[in-house]
């Protein structure tokens, strides 16, 4: 849910990355913020890890102020993969604007997907969400894989959701992770604009939401 | 409690007091002493926590130095963040996790409670039910037995019909034949005694074959061989003649008072209720001595047509009154009674989709009251 304060004219939107464990969640964060050149960028917070396993979350800030003078923040969040994590999972989902799930491209990995799947749906039912009109991203990673399901086979599985097309990702390489980062905020836009009123109030088009939150490298005006 | 996901004041992730210590620490390493303040004043930089500037720092220091110790109070600030961040989300996951915890012990409370209550009701049904199958097997039982000592009665009955039929003709005849011997010999004293002895024997026979006749009636009743026809009944009728049937069966005018109420006609089969009243009938006026009275009652109440048959003869104890209903139960003398009388009259009431009660005190006398729903 974004918050908006009156008294200091800001506006906070909530993005969660969701997923099975080990499906590149953190990886996704770490490298949006390395590549990512926003108009403000604050530090990534590693909560806490274990094994290099995200026990509670991992936070990235990132922002813009407008012409308009809205002090606009997206907060991006990593949920623990555990399984056994599901009440702080159920905790970082509350209140999210928008969620990129996080899916494992390995043969392997499938029921996994498909549990931690059936987990976002459940636990934003709980949260009181509706996972069909959540502004959401499946991505699937883990492209450079040997035994990555052919991406053929999963845009044609994915076709008839309402979350197709499917991004591609390998984001230890840095590859799709700010592509899947953008359709998010494709499908977020809309949904804050007819709630805010981004465009006719803050002189936050489209375009300038896109590009002041996820210019890449030196072409900041991408 | 603020949300972990809510922004941070500098107060929240800092306590005063570790603030001046860290701005005392920070002036003793500048060698310059530092202010925080929440507005710029010109001299000051800001201090960033995720995004959002907590304070201002001033001193008069280099910039470079005065940026340093900003990175400095930034660096701790992290720290102290995450920490506050974790400890609040655990605070806020453990928040949820209990609520849910309890949402889920009223659940299960709840649920124990229904089946507490299941299990009641479902010990109660087994009960009544185990009730009912021992009542029906007593019921079972009884009529298994009513209907083998009925078969018996029957096959009995039949077999002796036929002889009885043809020895009380043939006594009748003999009793003819004896009149027509006895005109024809001369008289003399001898023979007018022994005419009068044979006379008396078969008259003797005669009334012998009655009896027997009765109980072959009585037995045929009992296992239901007659069909009378079904008609509607008059019960007041039945009940005067019955009531002159055994005055006529005991020679004598019996002291019978009756009280007839208003009745209305019910169905029913009228030569069998008259056998049943003129069973208890027969039983009241047979307990009493020389003295006593019996009264007849008949009324309807609560849609139950009631016909109270009291005496004030010698009553039952209870272990007779317990068995008065059994087949061939009788208290009187072998061949003075068929021991049928009651359940006879039983059966032609709960034919009639009624009943029989007694109540009795040795020495008091007896009340039977013949019940049977009008409807």
């Amino acid at each position: 849910m974004a918050t908006y304060s009156e008294s200091t004219n800001k506006l906070t939107l909530k993005i969660v990355y969701y997923g099975p464990a080990l499906s590149g969640k953190t990886t996704n964060l770490l490298q949006l913020h390395t590549l990512l050149k926003p108009q403000r960028k604050g530090e990534v917070m590693v909560l806490e890890t274990r094994n290099d396993r995200t026990l509670f979350f991992d936070m990235l800030p990132i922002g813009l102020h407008s012409e308009g003078g809205l002090d606009l923040r997206l907060k991006i969040y990593t949920v623990p993969g555990q399984v056994q994590h599901d009440s702080t999972r159920k905790a970082v989902l509350s209140r999210a604007d928008g969620v990129i799930f996080v899916a494992d491209s390995q043969l392997s990995q499938q029921d996994n997907n498909a549990f931690a799947f059936d987990n976002l749906a459940s636990n934003l039912q709980k949260l009181g969400m509706d996972i069909e009109r959540l502004p959401l991203t499946v991505q699937f990673n883990k492209r450079d894989r040997l035994d990555a399901i052919e991406e053929h086979n999963l845009q044609v599985r994915w076709s008839s959701t309402p979350w197709a097309p499917l991004t591609l990702a390998s984001a230890l390489n840095g590859q799709g992770v700010v592509e899947s980062f953008r359709q998010l905020l494709g499908r977020l836009y809309p949904a804050v604009d007819a709630e805010f009123s981004l465009a006719r109030d803050y002189a936050i088009d489209s375009q300038t939401f896109m590009r002041n939150l996820s210019a890449v490298g030196g072409l900041s005006n991408a | 409690m603020r949300n972990y996901d809510d922004d941070y004041t500098l107060d929240d992730l800092l306590s005063p007091a570790h603030q001046a210590r860290l701005l005392e620490l920070l002036g003793k390493l500048s060698g310059a002493p530092f202010l925080l303040s929440e507005n710029n004043d010109g001299t000051s930089e800001p201090i960033e926590f995720s995004l959002d500037t907590l304070g201002w720092l001033q001193a008069e220091l280099p910039t470079e130095q005065h940026q340093a110790a900003v990175r400095l109070y930034e660096l701790v600030l992290f720290y102290a963040g995450k920490y506050r961040l974790a400890a609040n989300l655990h605070h806020d996951t453990t928040e949820a996790s209990y609520l849910e915890l309890q949402q889920k012990h009223a659940a299960v409370q709840a649920s124990e409670e229904k089946y507490r209550q299941l299990a009641q009701r479902l010990t109660q049904q087994v009960e009544e039910q185990v009730r009912v199958i021992k009542k029906a097997q007593q019921e079972l039982y009884e009529s298994a037995r009513l209907r083998a000592v009925g078969q018996l009665a029957a096959g009995i009955a039949h077999e002796i019909n036929t002889p009885i039929g043809f020895i009380s003709s043939n006594l009748r005849v003999a009793n003819d034949y004896l009149d027509e011997l006895e005109a024809s010999l001369p008289h003399n004293h001898e023979a007018v005694m022994l005419f009068e002895d044979f006379h008396a024997l078969l008259d003797e026979s005669s009334s012998g074959t009655k009896r027997i006749a009765r109980i072959v009636s009585d037995l045929k009743t009992f296992s239901n061989i007659d069909q009378a026809d079904f008609a509607a009944c008059n019960i007041n009728a039945l009940i005067t003649t019955a009531c002159r049937l055994v005055q006529a069966e005991h020679h004598q005018v019996l002291p019978i008072n009756l009280d007839l109420g208003e009745l209305p006609e019910i169905p029913g089969y009228p030569a069998k209720l008259s056998q049943s009243l003129y069973n208890v009938l027969d039983n009241a006026t047979k307990s009493l001595d020389t003295e006593g009275h019996i009264r007849v009652v008949s009324r309807v109440k609560d849609n139950i047509l009631e016909v109270l048959i009291e005496d004030e003869g010698c009553g039952m104890s209870e272990d007779v009154l317990a068995r008065v209903f059994e087949p061939f139960f009788t208290t009187r003398d072998v061949g003075a009674g068929s021991g049928l009388g009651l359940s006879v009259a039983r059966d032609i009431v709960v034919a009639h989709r009624g009943e029989i009660r007694i109540k009795s005190r040795l020495g008091e006398g007896t009340c039977v009251a013949l019940r049977i729903p009008v409807n």
